[in-house]
């Protein structure tokens, strides 16, 4: 694999950039990226679906008059290229009507670069019948396993993007990147119960940056009796305790979901600046936080990284052109860093940490999670965990998530979970939900799992903006431990 | 931007090309064309401005039992013909799928109400924006400022298949979107329309403003099961995840509340149709498949009556295919798309007036299931929450979390709103919806605002 030339791409940007500096842009930016996806599934033994999608196309991000415009097409002629450089600055103008102050950008060193994703087996390469194989084996053992479930799936993804950005202060990046995806579920019915079990993560796949040896690694088919038993175990399994404050221990995808949720988004600067308002919301995290708000416990360390290797948040640069990045976003507890846009940055004075990302050609760039991570602790292993809580209650791999449009209120609700007894797993419950306020839940995390409990996982379903994007977004986790939280809202 | 439509004549050239390029037993085709313009505000300026230009061509091809799918932004008779050999070629790797059930018949797709609107397919950037000032000027003279979008888009979808389906429509929609915020609460409000020449921005700003400046200074309210009026903004949310469950995919997958039920009451007083023809929506006379699409009567006055299909999912039911087809996916193949909840005679000061003690919802907010053969949602309110009190709005509140099963807060209903809105949704679908009352609605939890 290498990253593509670019050739004609390249001229029809200079062109681009020089229409819209002809028409009074200010500043200006083109993206040209290239997206070719193969998802498929197989579906009670069969499969269910196989979508091939290879979309190309351009867009122009332009400052005239103070005010942003964004143009996007698939036509490559030199002609649409025009029309569309005219059109963002012809938008930029509108914008200009309702303008309080002109755009401001943090600087940002203009560099010629290129940066590809490393990966061990490119999906790309392998034969189609090798990568189906994996989906049913997986969902073949299942059905072995337990031949009364309703439903099976198996599916992957593999995912590469070519992106070039051209800015008129001269960058000029290429950039590959790659990603695989995988997921096995179980659903099972009976006697007014519906219940699911997935694997390795929630009912989407678990994606990471990285070639098939993503997909292979988690043993999808080594795993998929588990996964069936637990799904048929459900239907009988006894009602997770009501409306009680207990000791409650996650897994470490749910940790992961914890932690976009209610650390991801409440530091997007543009939620804490309101420009998200009217759609994904604002954020408790205010400017007046930043360096002194109680986050959370004094273990609570959470880690903004463009860097991770296989975070679905990793890259070279953004869609600014802006290096990745590391930084912190809470430490010892404290709230300490945004994720934040040229333009956002520059309201604090500071340079962009990197994080302005589009879902495809036609999107303009938004911010957006790149790796937010929960850092290991010192728990020991997930056993480890479990031996040192008395009474509890450990939930696993999630079902339900909501939360409120500043990021207090949320309450969760995991496929599985089991009661905890003098250190030990006992009974296993099913539907268990648990809830609380952001803050006040990550000050009662008394232990984080080390090291070797901690991976990256991929959330490549995040929903943000107007039009609608989809992100892909990369958190670290371990299972970690949280005390009188309150669980059971279900009855 | 109606320039950017390609118009039938092209796109059923096209269609034909890819067609013929195909070398499977089998052969769909799907061409969309889309002009999106988006303004959106926020802090009452323009911060993000967007205009584009989309293309999607899907050519299905199936060899026997084999399906494949390829889908591409070229649309050219090159881009056609490519999408087509390839997913001819991908048919030949696939294994059988033996519940495949072939594609569509062509049948007589019906006359409907042009969903085309010239005023919004010549809708400019400064149009959409002086809207904007429109909603701005007036929030910040009241001392709030405000956020949401102005949009416009225009469109025309085709889809033709080897066995002679041709099935073409232009389409358009409009939409205002307003929050209007003010220091300690804030209010929404929507409006929509095919005719952005008919779209009420003004109606939108001034409901919104008028009720932000009421939900100021909420005061706390302890959760706990209350009586409710919700806005149409609300029960859109509660027909959009019922609907989900009225459908034979969710039948056949065991995760539907009416699942063998269908002649039972399932909820209270309300009708529920999916009317892809009705006029006062987005009209669209034939599904994603381009079969026709036909009226289905979901719920009447309570009792379940029908779920829709798709052709696959019609077929293992052993059931006529209503016409309701998604674009494929894995997950969620068919779908009501243009649901109405048969309007009532009350007006919302009636409802209002009806309700002793409880609350006014204005809208609902990042609702997800619980469990959905249940049919229970959990999810906050959002952007104007109020008391009730002896008929009269008491008092802004604080925003309350909900855990709550959708149908069984529909066998409370109370009384039924007169004004049934027009919200739209994802890919032209639409949904017409009244305020309602219901009897008891379970809130577990609250926040801080």
């Amino acid at each position: 694999m290498s990253v593509p030339a670019f050739s004609s791409e390249r001229d029809l940007a200079r062109r681009a950039l020089d229409t819209a500096r002809a028409r009074g842009a200010t500043y200006a930016d083109v993206r040209f990226v290239r997206r070719q996806v193969e998802d498929a599934q197989v579906k009670n033994a069969a499969l269910e679906m196989v979508d091939r999608t290879d979309t190309l196309g351009f867009s122009v991000r332009a400052v005239a008059e103070g005010a942003w415009g964004f143009a996007a097409s698939s036509v490559l002629t030199a002609a649409e290229a025009d029309r569309i450089a005219a059109l963002a600055v012809e938008v930029a103008r509108a914008s200009a009507i309702t303008k309080i102050a002109d755009v401001r950008l943090a600087p940002v060193h203009a560099v010629t670069a290129t940066y590809e994703t490393p990966v061990k087996i490119d999906p790309w390469s392998l034969s189609f019948d090798d990568r189906l194989r994996l989906l049913f084996d997986a969902d073949a053992a299942m059905r072995r396993a337990q031949p009364k479930l309703r439903t099976t799936r198996a599916s992957y993804e593999i995912w590469r993007e070519d992106k070039l950005f051209l800015s008129s202060e001269g960058a000029d990046i290429a950039q590959r990147m790659v990603e695989t995806g995988c997921s096995i579920a179980a659903e099972s019915v009976g006697d007014g119960e519906q219940q699911i079990r997935s694997y390795p993560a929630s009912g989407g796949r678990n994606q990471n940056k990285a070639g098939w040896e993503f997909a292979q690694k988690w043993d999808l088919a080594g795993n998929a009796p588990r996964v069936a038993d637990e799904a048929m175990a459900l239907l009988t399994a006894k009602q997770c305790p009501q409306d009680v404050r207990t000791t409650l221990i996650l897994s470490a995808n749910q940790v992961m979901l914890q932690t976009h949720e209610s650390c991801g988004h409440p530091i997007e600067h543009d939620r804490a600046l309101g420009t998200e308002a009217a759609f994904a919301g604002t954020s408790f995290l205010t400017a007046d936080a930043l360096g002194s708000y109680r986050y959370g416990s004094d273990i609570v360390n959470m880690r903004i990284d463009s860097t991770t290797p296989g975070g679905l948040g990793t890259f070279g640069y953004d869609d600014e052109g802006v290096p990745a990045t590391t930084g912190w976003a809470v430490k010892d507890g404290t709230f300490v860093g945004y994720l934040m846009s040229r333009e956002t940055a520059a309201t604090l004075g500071k340079p962009s940490n990197g994080t302005m990302r589009a879902d495809g050609w036609a999107r303009l760039p938004l911010i957006r999670m790149t790796n937010v991570s929960l850092m290991p602790g010192k728990a020991g292993t997930l056993n480890d965990l479990i031996a040192d809580t008395d009474d509890g209650i450990f939930m696993d791999t999630n079902r339900s998530w909501s939360i409120d449009d500043r990021r207090f209120n949320f309450q969760f609700g995991t496929q599985i979970g089991w009661l905890i007894k003098g250190g030990k797993l006992t009974e296993m419950v099913r539907n268990p939900t648990y809830t609380g306020i952001t803050p006040e839940f990550w000050g009662s995390c008394d232990a984080i799992c080390s090291e070797p409990e901690w991976s990256i996982w991929g959330t490549p379903n995040c929903g943000k903006g107007q039009p609608m994007q989809v992100g892909h977004t990369g958190h670290g986790a371990a299972p970690a431990r949280f005390r009188n939280v309150k669980v059971g809202v279900v009855k | 931007m109606s320039g950017i439509l390609r118009g039938e004549k092209e796109l059923r050239a096209l269609a034909d090309a890819a067609l013929r390029a195909s070398t499977a037993d089998e052969t769909e085709v799907f061409l969309n064309v889309r002009g999106i313009a988006l303004t959106r505000y926020a802090n009452a300026f323009i911060h993000q401005n967007v205009v584009s230009t989309e293309v999607t061509v899907r050519v299905r091809a199936v060899r026997g039992k084999r399906v494949a799918l390829i889908s591409s932004d070229r649309l050219d008779r090159e881009g056609v013909e490519k999408a087509a050999r390839d997913a001819s070629e991908l048919a030949a790797l696939v294994p059988e799928n033996p519940r495949f059930a072939g594609l569509v018949a062509p049948m007589p797709i019906p006359s409907a109400l042009s969903a085309y609107a010239e005023r919004t397919a010549e809708a400019t950037p400064l149009d959409r924006a002086k809207a904007v000032k429109r909603i701005c000027d007036p929030a910040r003279a009241k001392g709030l400022t405000a956020a949401g979008f102005v949009q416009t888009t225009v469109g025309e979808i085709a889809i033709a298949n080897s066995k002679g389906v041709w099935a073409y429509s232009p389409r358009t929609s409009s939409e205002a979107e307003v929050v209007a915020i003010g220091d300690d609460g804030s209010a929404y409000a929507d409006r929509a329309s095919r005719d952005f020449g008919d779209l009420d921005v003004a109606g939108a700003a001034d409901e919104a403003i008028a009720k932000a400046v009421a939900a100021q200074h909420p005061r706390d309210l302890e959760p706990g099961t209350f009586e409710v009026v919700l806005e149409p903004y609300a029960v859109d949310d509660i027909v959009g995840f019922l609907s989900q469950q009225l459908t034979g995919l969710a039948i056949e997958e065991g995760r539907s509340f009416v699942g063998g039920r269908i002649g039972e009451r399932v909820t209270g007083p309300i009708t529920l149709v999916d009317d892809p023809f009705d006029p006062e929506a987005v009209p669209m006379p034939f599904d994603y498949e381009g079969h026709p699409a036909t009226r289905v009567t979901l719920i009447e006055q309570g009792i379940v009556r029908a779920v829709v299909y798709d052709s696959q999912t019609a077929a293992r039911a052993g059931v006529a295919n209503t016409g309701h087809a998604l674009p494929p996916n894995p997950f969620m193949s068919v779908a009501p798309m243009h649901t109405r909840l048969e309007g009532g005679d009350k007006t919302r000061e009636q409802l209002i007036r009806d309700t002793k003690r409880g609350l006014l919802v204005t809208r609902f907010h990042y609702t997800r299931w619980v469990h959905q053969l249940r049919t229970i949602v959990t999810g906050m309110t959002r952007e104007g929450t109020f008391l009730i009190e002896n008929g009269e709005i008491a008092a802004p509140v604080k925003n309350l979390r909900f855990t709550q099963s959708y149908a069984d807060a529909l066998l409370g209903t109370l009384g039924i709103g007169r004004d049934v809105r027009l919200i739209p949704g994802f890919m032209g679908t639409s949904r017409r919806v009244p305020a309602l009352h219901l009897s008891a609605f379970t809130f577990t939890g609250a926040t801080r605002y």
